[in-house]
């Protein structure tokens, strides 16, 4: 141990030793002032006028670089806002036109059936409504015919009965058509 | 190098347990020019203090020698500093017109956080801010810029309130007034040059003796034997002492700037 604290006394013994002369060490050589003093102006006169302003101008350019982006970043943002907003108007356009053309169409075929039924109930109307003339024509005309032709056998068979000519058998006939006429009129 | 063969030059590891030298100003003084031009003498510590200067103005000038809008990893961290002394030093401290003074706190960081990481540079291994001249010279900048700040933004107030502060009671006025005039114009500029100048000596000196002691002994292997062992404990607390140093490197260079910061802020603002 007492080998590790030797070289702590062998220079407290050199500072005593030197303290005479130790006054040397604290005063500054002229040449070495001189030396200092150019040396120091140098740099000061270099970064004042060139490394300060380098340095201003390296953090302005990096500055307006970084601003720059962020511009061109949020423009680009709003753009893209600007298109997504567009692409939506176009899309709810586009759903609205779609359902605009569905209830067109559901209208137009809503009033084409309507129109269809309608035309069609009045043709069944109109055939009813000729049908139901046809039959009634047919009826008076058939009843005209009966009665026409029961006219004439009526009338021929008076004319018989007073020409005395008819006899059972010829009644019988006579009776016999007159159905078989009335028959084929009904149907 | 240099330092360890001073730390050698009288040291025998056969019977001394730490190598180190006759006088200690030997590790921090090179007065023997490696050049000269004209009656200016550039030695060891001239030379160190113009590469600091060169690699400041070479990190920050490739830093930002392009406005990039994606910056590499290197321009991420020079920008990291810039913005740490503008924002978090200036700014935090001083306020919003802490900005006009970044220039002169990212230059004092700078320079000092390289010339106090000289320490641990290989080949180097010498920090220049364990010489007096550069911690002085930028706390009288300092001073000189809070002091000139606070007559310009106060007028002759800023020594008046001061020298007699209102705040304290009557009695103690005079005194507290007395002690506050010596600490802001004299203390404070030299606290704030031997703060940086005592620690970078400390660390030098420890990590000079403890890695340049742990490598004599091993290299006397041949000579003292078993003895070398001794050197393993005081390279291996050397390294620790390594690591340590990097952060008092780094803190010392930002403690100076703070402090700097907080000076000038109470010129600025010196109701605070």
């Amino acid at each position: 141990m007492i080998q590790f604290l030797a070289p702590i006394l062998v220079l407290a013994e050199e500072a005593v030793v030197e303290e005479s002369s130790g006054i040397d060490l604290l005063l500054p050589e002229s040449s070495e002032l001189i030396a200092g003093i150019i040396a120091f102006s140098i740099i000061f006169f270099f970064v004042w006028k060139w490394v300060i302003p380098a340095a201003d101008k390296t953090l302005a350019a990096r500055q307006e670089a970084i601003t720059g982006q962020l511009t061109q970043a949020e423009t680009t943002k709003q753009e893209a806002a600007s298109l997504l907003d567009d692409y939506k108007k176009q899309l709810a356009q586009a759903k609205s036109e779609a359902n605009t053309i569905v209830e067109n169409a559901r209208e137009a075929g809503d009033a084409l059936r309507t129109d269809m039924v309608g035309k069609a109930e009045a043709d069944a109307e109109s055939i009813r409504v000729k049908a139901r003339s046809d039959a009634a024509a047919e009826r008076d005309r058939a009843a005209t015919q009966i009665k026409d032709e029961v006219a004439a056998l009526s009338l021929e068979l008076a004319q018989k009965v007073v020409a005395g000519t008819v006899d059972e058998s010829a009644q019988q006939a006579l009776v016999d058509r007159y159905i078989d006429d009335v028959g084929n009129l009904e149907a | 190098m240099d330092v360890l063969i001073l730390a050698s030059e009288s040291c025998d590891p056969a019977t001394e347990i730490i190598c180190a030298p006759e006088n200690v100003i030997e590790l921090f003084e090179f007065t023997e020019p490696l050049f000269s031009i004209g009656p200016f003498d550039f030695t060891r510590t001239v030379v160190l203090t113009f590469l600091a200067m060169f690699i400041v103005l070479a990190l920050l000038f490739m830093g930002f020698r392009k406005t990039r809008v994606v910056p590499t990893k290197f321009g991420v961290a020079m920008e990291s500093v810039v913005s740490f002394v503008r924002d978090d030093v200036a700014k935090g401290t001083i306020g919003p017109d802490g900005s006009k003074y970044s220039p002169y706190l990212l230059s004092i960081f700078m320079f000092i956080l390289v010339a106090n990481l000289f320490e641990l540079t290989p080949g180097i291994n010498f920090p220049l801010t364990s010489r007096m001249a550069i911690p002085l010279m930028l706390a009288v900048v300092t001073w000189l810029i809070f002091v000139i700040v606070g007559f310009a933004k106060n007028g002759l107030h800023y020594v008046l309130d001061i020298a007699w502060p209102k705040s304290v009671p009557l009695a103690l006025r005079w005194l507290v007034g007395l002690i506050e005039l010596v600490s802001v114009f004299v203390l404070r500029p030299i606290t704030l040059a031997v703060r940086l100048f005592a620690n970078l000596v400390a660390g030098h000196l420890m990590l000079t003796l403890l890695l340049g002691s742990g490598w004599i002994f091993f290299a006397a292997v041949g000579d003292i034997g078993v003895r070398s062992v001794i050197g393993l404990p005081w390279f291996a607390f050397g390294l620790l002492i390594f690591v340590f140093e990097f952060v008092v490197a780094v803190l010392q260079a930002y403690i100076f700037t703070l402090l700097s910061a907080v000076y000038i802020q109470t010129s600025v603002h010196p109701e605070h």
